[in-house]
């Protein structure tokens, strides 16, 4: 060890200019060293460093805009037109060459002579709001029966078959008799989406729960005292933000995309949803000259599914500490 | 692990009746009955009490309830001995109204009534509709019982029905000498050619076990399987038997029949099951081709059954889609963060969020642009129209598994045992093959016996877009024309299904990886 010690006769200096007095500075002691760290203001700042995500976000609010302010001053009624002669299944440019150049016949007309474009925009804001209304519900749900779930080993067992049997409940059944017994209402295909939907989402924090509950340091705190509704509140669920961000970002695409398919199956709504539209105009992709009235609804759920599944994805991952230093 | 499997096939049949026991209790109980005739044009025709009678009548086909009229009853008195049909002729001439029956028909009513409210039935009775002295149409007087068949018993009724075993004394007539032969030489061939049988006499099907040139090409009849009988869909036919029945046109070979007679016929002669008096009733043109009672055929057609397209169809999309898939995902895996990773992630993502119809219209509209068939034709079928409803389902089973094979793959590189194996100086692709592999393929492994079995149930998007007369639509066609029979057969093929794969699942992920055992309880 002797030989690392520096001889000072290096450094050529006189020990005036090696040692000097320093007072203490009180001010300076009260500093804290470590940067300042707030979890949502890292989460944003990680979110967006991304410009890809300024640019969906953007595309975000330009479709909310669309979904739901849109409809608020277009006036849409569909059958506006029902008996005009002559305005039924226009392309685009001979819409507006009967009607007028303004932005509700950019996409052509419809079977009953409506504008595609308003009812595009009437059909996104009933399915978007349903996507959110089920997802909003099923994750409250799920979240919370899935915690307990995965810590009480009783509630685990019971929890278990009933997964085993409901799980095998054909989901398409299930909705069309709730549909058949409560009208084929907007409240009605809420109810039918959550009555059994909350189940998956459960079983997929029960398992992420298990994963976490048995870690050491759980378990150290757990020796330690600490009560199990504190664990779950302050181990377990900075952990799982990010899972549930991801799941939220599935889960709502998931809503619109199951909207559209039971529509498709003809049990859907019996408002004119995306869904619907699609079904309603699925006779018109193959004629020639109409598949816009097709293929406008199509695109419209394909992009609104896109952006928000692409924007939670993102929000999911900003949303992990573990991404924040 | 015997005893363990036993005991999870045991927890799985009890969760498979409960589903059964939920899908009935959904349909029987909460459903308002009148539904099923919501696309019935049979009720504009009748009134008045014809149209009630009719009502109780379709909801005892439909398994609502169990209804009795009063000339049963009478009937079925005869048939024990206690009136002879004179009195049975007296006694069913009921009155306008109670009060204007005849004595002897008084009598019977009581009697009736006692016997079938003490069984726990609701009788009915409705009296005539008269005007001016005359009878209004459908206003006829009608006497009947009634009785909503409770879950429980309804469930035991079906459970136990499932399976018939076919059995020498189900021949009610005189059949001769009763048992069951063995034979080298199929007598449906001609009985030259050697094909091993087995031929019952006195049971309900004449071939037990048979051999034929159709995939599986060993059949039997010896167990049947009843799934429930179906009303609308396809009327009084078995669900299984609808779904595994061949479709498309009849087919017809040179058929010999018992009496030697040489035909050229679309009878399956191997389907040959009894019906008392057949040969009698069925005049010269039974008795030129059968020599006893067994002369009821199904028609040999040429196309496959619902499931054999379904299973087709999903089955080369299951292989593709692994073969595919997992490379891939191993792939994305390697280069991480690198061009191919993003494209794949595009991909998978285009996948997830878009709406399984569209893009399954995508598919369908560049498909047709490229030239291919869009549409399925069971009456000239040809290689060409099975590519499309393949590719369609194998895509996003592709994407499925390249997502979760990547995620796998870049778990297992992140833990100890990789670090440890590159510390003692493996090469990369020695660790890769090697270590990260094997442990991220457990996973995946445990889904496949999943997706096999689930290609039996078929696609209702993709048979739908592209028509093809697989199993997957069943479902959603009994719902809409309110199929009870078949709605629960579909539910309860499904549910087995599911049991099963994931038992299967588990026992091929414990073959694959050793530290999976289940023959202890939790380590």
């Amino acid at each position: 060890m002797e030989n690392e010690l520096i001889d000072l006769k290096e450094f050529n200096m006189s020990d005036e200019e090696l040692f000097s007095h320093f007072d203490i500075n009180q001010y300076e002691s009260e500093k804290i060293t470590a940067p300042r760290y707030s979890y949502w203001k890292s989460v944003f700042r990680v979110f967006f460093k991304k410009k890809i995500n300024v640019f969906l976000l953007a595309l975000l609010g330009f479709l909310v805009i669309f979904t739901y302010i849109y409809p608020l001053f277009s006036g849409y009624d569909e059958f506006e037109h029902v008996m005009t002669q002559g305005a039924k299944h226009l392309t685009p440019s001979e819409a507006m060459k009967t009607f007028g150049y303004n932005i509700h016949w950019i996409l052509g007309s419809g079977d009953v002579g409506q504008s595609t474009f308003d009812a595009l925009w009437n059909g996104a804001k009933i399915s978007v709001t349903l996507a959110f209304i089920c997802a909003a519900i099923n994750m409250t749900i799920g979240v919370i029966i899935g915690a307990i779930w995965g810590f009480s080993k009783k509630v685990d067992m019971i929890m278990t078959e009933v997964y085993n049997i409901l799980g095998n409940v054909p989901y398409v059944l299930l909705i069309s008799v709730i549909v058949m017994i409560m009208s084929a209402s907007f409240w009605s295909m809420v109810f039918a989406l959550t009555v059994t939907g909350w189940l998956a989402i459960a079983y997929f924090i029960r398992t992420q729960v298990v994963i976490i509950r048995d870690r050491e340091y759980n378990l150290a705190s757990r020796c330690l005292g600490t009560s199990i509704f504190k664990i779950a509140l302050r181990n377990i669920l900075p952990f799982m933000t990010s899972v549930i961000v991801t799941l939220l970002a599935t889960e709502i695409p998931s809503y619109i995309s199951y909207e559209v398919f039971l529509s498709y199956i003809g049990m859907g709504l019996a408002d004119m949803s995306l869904g619907k539209l699609i079904y309603a105009a699925e006779s018109a992709m193959v004629t020639p000259g109409r598949q816009i009235e097709f293929w406008a609804p199509v695109a419209i759920s394909a992009i609104i599914a896109v952006v928000l599944y692409v924007v939670g994805q993102n929000l999911g991952d900003a949303s992990d500490p573990r991404t924040h230093m | 692990m015997t005893k363990y499997l036993l005991r999870r096939l045991l927890h799985g049949l009890v969760s498979v009746i409960a589903v059964v026991a939920i899908v009935m209790l959904m349909i029987y109980s909460f459903l308002d009955k009148e539904t099923i005739f919501s696309g019935d044009g049979q009720l504009a025709k009748l009134q008045d009490n014809a149209l009630t009678v009719y009502k109780y009548r379709q909801w005892e086909k439909y398994g609502y309830l169990d209804y009795v009229p009063y000339t049963d009853y009478l009937a079925s008195l005869v048939k024990s001995g206690e009136i002879d049909s004179a009195k049975r002729d007296e006694a069913a001439k009921i009155g306008r109204t109670e009060d204007k029956d005849s004595e002897t028909v008084a009598e019977y009513v009581a009697k009736f009534r006692e016997s079938y409210t003490k069984k726990g039935y609701t009788v009915v009775r409705l009296d005539a509709s008269v005007f001016k002295g005359k009878l209004l149409t459908g206003g006829a007087q009608q006497l009947f019982a009634y009785k909503n068949i409770p879950v429980l018993s309804r469930l035991w009724t079906y459970v136990t029905g499932i399976f018939e075993f076919d059995n020498i004394h189900y021949a009610t007539g005189d059949v001769g000498k009763r048992g069951i032969s063995f034979t080298f030489f199929d007598p449906a061939y001609g009985g030259k050619k050697f094909s091993p049988a087995i031929i019952g006499n006195g049971t309900k099907h004449k071939y037990l076990l048979y051999f034929d040139n159709k995939f599986p090409f060993i059949h039997q009849n010896l167990i049947k399987i009843h799934l429930g009988s179906s009303y609308s869909v396809n009327r009084d036919v078995d669900v299984f038997d609808t779904m595994t029945n061949a479709q498309g046109t009849l087919l017809k070979e040179n058929t010999v029949y018992p009496t030697s007679l040489t035909e050229y016929s679309s009878d399956d002669l191997h389907t040959l099951t009894y019906s008392e008096g057949s040969l009698e009733n069925g005049g010269e043109f039974a008795q030129a081709r059968f020599t006893d009672d067994y002369t009821i055929t199904t028609a040999r057609r040429d196309g496959k059954s619902k499931i054999g397209y379904s299973f087709t169809i999903g089955i080369i999309s299951v292989i593709m889609a692994y073969l595919l898939g997992v490379p891939l995902g191993v792939l994305m895996a390697k280069n991480k963060d690198k061009f191919f990773d993003k494209l794949g992630t595009i991909y998978i993502v285009f996948i997830i969020a878009v709406p399984s119809l569209a893009y399954i219209f995508l598919f369908k509209t560049i498909g047709g642009k490229m030239g291919l068939p869009t549409t399925f034709d069971v009456t000239a079928e040809t290689a060409l129209m099975y590519v499309l409803p393949i590719v369609s389902l194998a895509l996003p089973s592709i994407a499925g598994l390249m997502k979760w094979m990547r995620r796998y793959m870049i778990d297992q590189s992140n833990a100890d045992y990789v670090k440890f194996a590159r510390s003692g100086g493996l090469s990369e692709g020695e660790i890769f093959r090697n270590h990260i592999m094997k442990n991220a393929a457990i996973p995946i492994v445990h889904g496949i016996p999943g997706s096999v079995l689930g290609s039996l149930v078929g696609a209702i998007i993709t048979e739908r877009v592209y028509v093809v007369p697989g199993a997957g639509n069943l479902l959603t066609k009994a719902i809409n024309s309110f199929d009870n029979g078949v709605i629960v057969g579909v539910t309860l093929f499904y549910a087995v299904l599911s049991v099963v794969s994931i038992i299967l699942g588990d026992i091929l992920m414990s073959m694959v990886d050793p530290r999976i055992s289940f023959s202890t309880k939790a380590r």
